[in-house]
């Protein structure tokens, strides 16, 4: 079991819920208004008048099987439009319930 | 969840919602009336009190004064006038606009039941009489007949007046100058005399014989009958065979003394269209009805009725206000439509999609719909007010609806759904729309607040604006995400542009612009001082320009239509009037451009209402002359009235004349020289000592003094001692004399159910000099047989004139209008001329009339202009949260009133209230596009550029937009400033300064702007990291 967190531009929403039904994911945790700031060449995403713009986050624990093709996915999805930003980080769960 | 997520996910609602609103507006639309102006009741009120037998200063004193002085505290009054003339007092109030005037004639019956004791016995009560809109004639027609002349008038009331009554919304319908039919008995007093008769006799046969009476009943058998005399005269033709009396045994019939004529009443007035005999029609509409729509039932109605009359009568137009209405509001319907083409070219222009320029598009007629709404609901009409205000409108209610859509398309762009980026797209933007509105509400809102005339006018455009606008942004940020997110299109993958495509032609100009816009900015901002320095010299430059303006109140139209009033010697009788009027006739029906005269000579005793609106006596001929169509002449109303002065100026007889070219209503320009002072002669004097310099001053025209000239009388001058020794008095003597000479009415005639009078007077041979009134025989209490030359002279001499009073001082007035010069230059030179006159210590002298208006206009608009500014920095001060951007923003202010300035130069239009108004709502319009600008600047400095950079980027990114909506502005307002028809003189005038600022002031915003931000900037100063790191410092140590 490996957990996943995407971390997207709010204007990625409809893409991300259709991965997810795509790639069979049930099962997910969203937080709809989420800020931040990319580590590189990602501009501030603060909801304010500077940045106006916001991200929103999901965490989703998936087989360990579906995190490559997901990656990928979001990979393309990234480079399709880079100024846009999406961004997935990938961790082991330990244990559930 | 927020609005525009609301409106996305939900599109049919969306839809429906808009559907119904649309709905109600169309149905709005088809029920809204068509009108001139929003309606306006004109505030006055006036006091009528006759007090016979009274000279004009014994009325002034004991009537006109103590009203006066008991009106004097009533609410909400503007202004006390009054007019003493013998017999009658006029006192006039008028209040400040949107009085409630019924409450205002219940505080005046108060009043004056508070004086009505202190004022003469023999005076009658006064009578208040509320001044309506509906009695302005809205309609005149001219009937002209041959051989139906004398039945005219029973046949007009019976098949046209009628009828014509039963039309919705019509007040009433009058004639002028009809001829009346009467009996008339003229007398042989030489034959009275031989017969021992008198006048008073006469009358008393004919009112014993003319009668019906019931004389009880009879019971005769089983029936009861009841019993009549009948002696009412069945047929005119029988009066002249009454007996009067017996003289030396002889039956003496009325015809042995008399002639008596079944004809028609002397006529004291001439009516005469296009030369022929004829009487006018006026119809007047209810206040509030739908003069458009009355007109053309009253067309329509007239075709059917026509056919029911004798082919002798032609009935034609004299003027029809309604045509001026319609023309002007086609005129402007036109203009809108015009403006929605231009405004949607524009924006396709700088979009480039269909998709985009339609959603765009749509919020117009959305908006324009909310207005018809709001005018339905408010009892408002289509006016040119209103019209002109969706005109303004057009151009802004578009701007909310690019933001959004640019920013949902940036992010459809970017490769968002339609949909998210509609959503998105719309949360980054939404606050910002609102805030531009707020700072355009700020200029318009507080022109609904408005007072006087300049209110009433203002007030509609100020909240249709408004609510077009709040509209406008309602629509943006609801309809605009949801069409975008249903139209737009998603881009899967990157085209590359075709070659005859938007992006492949259009585009790389644009980028051109912006670079080289970049390049003009960097280099602004580096030469600081010269730029503001040069800004500055145009800025003080177009100040002197200023006050080369000509100024007025607002600005004439060409109706098409001339009023003349043409004044002879006083006391010219009005066989020799209407002589000169035949000359002047055929003088008038040579110019080719009047299509209908209509003449009127003398003056008319039972015109009633008619006559408050024109000055009428024997020697005064009215005309209204109707012009060829705008389109069919080369010459305008004013060049002609030019002539026509010329002309009338060769006319030894003519003592006086004005030619007037408005057809009534509001927009009269003239300045009002009032001379206050006690001494009549003194100041009729000091009045025609002006008048006569004033006509020395150029394009000074019509010069008019109000007070009327003294005209000549017979005076009838009794012996008291005389009097009694034949046992006379006064009273007697005076009814004596005017059954003879006015006529005595001892009873009518009846006929079909309609009476006649019939009047028994001197034969017109025996009253016609002053040895004719001196032999007038009176008949004594013991029968005796006296002349009224025996016990009383007859005096000629002149009467005294009418003393007209305001504020409760005598004053004269001088009426003069402009020609081919401005109101204001006019009033300044005639300021001039009455700084060169001596003026003695008691009089005390006054410019006032339209100039007095536009004065008080200029005013309202300075305020409006202060209290907007005011506003707008508050808005601006509050959405930057500083002090200092609201007045950098401001900067770009003056530069709109320098364009305003200068194209109202260079077209040499007139500064009007209209121009002004115009030049304020320039402050909103102006400030949107540098809020825009200074927005950008400083998100750019907040995102970490550096100062320089981030100014010239944001001009490059902000360029498109602020020339966009400039353009929807400018480009909206274009078909308004170029309008010709009908009409159009008076918003032209607003288009001319609002394109001229917004032209000016948009290249001037653009660089001077940034420059002044520059100015004020520092750098580092919005560098928000510093000022944290500064903060924290001490945590590094």
């Amino acid at each position: 079991m490996k957990a996943i967190m995407i971390v997207y531009n709010q204007a990625h929403t409809e893409k991300i819920e259709y991965l997810f039904d795509k790639n069979e994911i049930r099962g997910y945790t969203k937080w709809a208004d989420v800020m931040g700031r990319g580590s590189t060449t990602g501009e501030p995403r603060l909801g304010t008048h500077t940045w106006p713009e916001m991200n929103s986050a999901t965490l989703a624990i998936v087989e360990d099987d579906k995190v490559a093709p997901l990656l990928a996915i979001l990979k393309k999805l990234d480079d399709f439009n880079a100024e846009v930003g999406v961004r997935a980080f990938v961790w082991d769960v330990l244990q559930s319930m | 969840m927020s609005i525009y997520g609301s409106a996305v996910k939900k599109p049919i609602t969306t839809i429906m919602v808009f559907l119904a609103l649309i709905i109600f507006g169309v149905y709005s639309l088809v029920k809204l009336p068509v009108d001139m102006y929003p309606e306006i009741e004109f505030p006055a009120i006036t006091v009528f009190t006759t007090y016979v037998g009274a000279s004009a200063s014994d009325i002034e004193t004991n009537i006109s004064r103590p009203i006066e002085d008991a009106l004097n505290s009533i609410d909400n009054l503007k202004e006390i006038t009054s007019q003493s003339r013998d017999n009658v007092s006029v006192v006039s109030l008028e209040f400040e606009y949107e009085t409630d005037l019924s409450e205002a004639a219940n505080d005046i019956r108060d009043a004056i039941g508070l004086v009505e004791n202190m004022l003469p016995d023999a005076a009658d009560k006064p009578t208040i009489f509320k001044f309506s809109s509906s009695m302005i004639p809205i309609l005149m027609y001219a009937v002209t007949a041959d051989e139906s002349y004398e039945g005219l008038e029973k046949l007009l009331d019976d098949k046209v007046i009628n009828p014509l009554n039963r039309v919705e919304g019509i007040g009433s319908v009058s004639l002028i100058g009809k001829p009346i039919r009467e009996i008339t008995i003229g007398v042989n007093p030489r034959k009275l005399e031989a017969y021992n008769i008198t006048v008073e006799q006469i009358g008393d046969v004919l009112r014993s014989e003319n009668m019906n009476m019931p004389a009880g009943s009879i019971k005769m058998g089983q029936m009861d009958y009841a019993l009549r005399v009948e002696g009412e005269f069945k047929q005119s033709d029988f009066i002249k065979n009454i007996v009067l009396g017996n003289f030396n045994g002889q039956s003496i019939y009325l015809k042995d003394v008399a002639t008596v004529r079944d004809s028609i009443k002397e006529m004291t007035i001439d009516e005469r269209i296009n030369g022929k005999q004829g009487v006018r029609l006026m119809v007047m509409k209810q206040s509030g009805a739908n003069t458009v729509k009355i007109a053309t039932n009253v067309h329509k109605q007239l075709e059917k009725l026509r056919e029911t009359l004798p082919g002798d009568i032609v009935i034609e137009k004299v003027f029809d206000s309604s045509e001026f209405i319609s023309g002007s509001i086609n005129n402007l319907t036109k203009t809108l439509m015009y403006a929605l083409g231009f405004v949607a070219l524009v924006v396709f222009v700088f979009l480039g999609r269909w998709r985009a320029t339609f959603i765009i598009v749509l919020s117009i007629p959305i908006a324009l719909v909310v207005s018809f709404i709001y005018l339905q609901l408010t009892g408002s009409s289509m006016n040119i007010i209103s019209l002109s205000a969706l005109s303004i409108a057009i151009g802004m209610v578009v701007d909310d609806a690019i933001v959004v859509l640019e920013n949902i398309t940036k992010h459809i762009e970017r490769g968002a759904s339609p949909r998210e980026a509609a959503i998105y797209a719309t949360n980054e933007v939404w606050l910002a729309v609102i805030v531009t509105t707020l700072t355009i509400l700020a200029v318009f809102l507080p022109m609904t607040m408005l007072s006087g005339i300049t209110g009433v006018l203002f007030r509609e455009l100020g909240w249709i604006v408004s609510i077009t606008v709040v509209t406008s942004t309602v629509t943006a940020i609801t309809l605009t995400p949801m069409l975008s997110a249903m139209m737009l299109r998603i881009r899967t993958h990157k085209v590359k542009p075709r070659k005859w495509s938007y992006d492949n032609m259009v585009l790389p100009v644009f980028d051109k612009i912006d670079l080289w816009y970049g390049r003009v900015l960097q280099w602004s901002i580096s030469h600081k001082t010269v730029i503001t320095v040069i800004t500055f010299a145009i800025f003080i430059g177009s100040l002197f320009l200023f006050t080369q303006l000509g100024t007025e109140f607002m600005p004439q139209s060409d109706e098409g239509r001339l009023s003349v009033m043409v004044e002879l010697q006083s006391g010219t009788r009005v066989e020799k009037t209407v002589e000169v009027a035949r000359r002047i006739d055929k003088i008038i029906s040579e110019y080719p451009e009047v299509v209908l005269v209509s003449t009127s000579a003398g003056s008319d005793s039972e015109g009633g209402m008619a006559a408050i609106f024109q000055t009428t006596g024997s020697n005064i001929i009215n005309y209204t002359i109707r012009l060829a169509d705008l389109k069919e002449r080369d010459r305008s109303v004013w060049e002609i009235a030019e002539e026509m002065r010329t002309q009338l100026n060769d006319f030894p007889e003519i003592t006086h004349y004005n030619v007037s070219t408005g057809g009534g209503g509001m927009a009269t320009s003239n300045v009002d020289v009032e001379i206050y002072g006690y001494d009549l002669d003194r100041t009729t004097l000091l009045a025609n000592n002006l008048a006569e310099k004033f006509e020395t001053i150029p394009g000074a025209r019509d010069i008019t003094i109000s007070r009327e000239k003294a005209r000549p009388e017979l005076r009838v001058e009794l012996d008291r001692e005389k009097m009694s020794a034949v046992g006379l008095n006064t009273a007697m003597v005076s009814t004596a004399l005017y059954n003879r000479v006015a006529g005595l009415v001892p009873t009518k005639f009846r006929e079909d159910g309609d009476e006649y009078d019939i009047r028994v007077r001197f034969n017109e041979d025996y009253r016609s000099s002053i040895t004719d009134i001196q032999n007038i025989t009176l008949k004594t209490v013991t029968g005796q047989m006296v002349k009224l030359g025996e016990v009383g002279s007859v005096i000629e001499y002149w009467s005294p004139p009418n003393i007209e009073r305001k504020r409760r001082e005598r004053m004269v007035t001088i009426t003069v209008s402009p020609y081919k010069t401005s109101l204001g230059e006019l009033a300044d030179a005639i300021q001039a001329e009455i700084g060169k006159q001596e003026i003695p210590r008691e009089m005390l002298i006054e410019v006032g009339g339209a100039y007095k208006d536009q004065q008080e206009g200029f005013m309202d608009i300075a305020m409006l202009l202060v209290l907007s500014l005011v506003l707008v920095y508050i808005v601006m001060a509050s959405q930057f949260e500083s002090l200092k951007m609201p007045l950098i923003i401001m900067f770009s202010i003056p530069f709109a009133f320098t364009g305003v300035i200068l194209a109202l130069y260079i077209t040499n239009t007139t500064l009007s209230v209209i121009a002004g108004l115009g030049a304020v709502m320039l402050v909103g319009i102006v400030v949107k596009n540098a809020i825009v600008l200074v927005d950008y600047i400083n998100l750019m400095r907040d995102r970490g550029y550096e100062l320089d950079k981030a100014i010239v980027l944001s001009g490059q990114n902000r360029l498109r937009p602020v020339l966009m909506t400039a353009l929807t502005t400018i480009l909206g307002m274009l078909p308004l400033a170029l309008s010709t028809g009908e009409g159009a003189e008076i918003w032209s005038p607003m288009g001319i300064s609002v394109i001229g600022g917004l032209i000016f002031s948009t290249i001037i915003t653009m660089i001077i702007v940034p420059v002044i931000y520059r100015a004020f900037a520092s750098r580092g100063e919005r560098n928000k990291k510093m000022a944290v790191n500064k903060k924290f410092a001490f945590l590094d140590e």
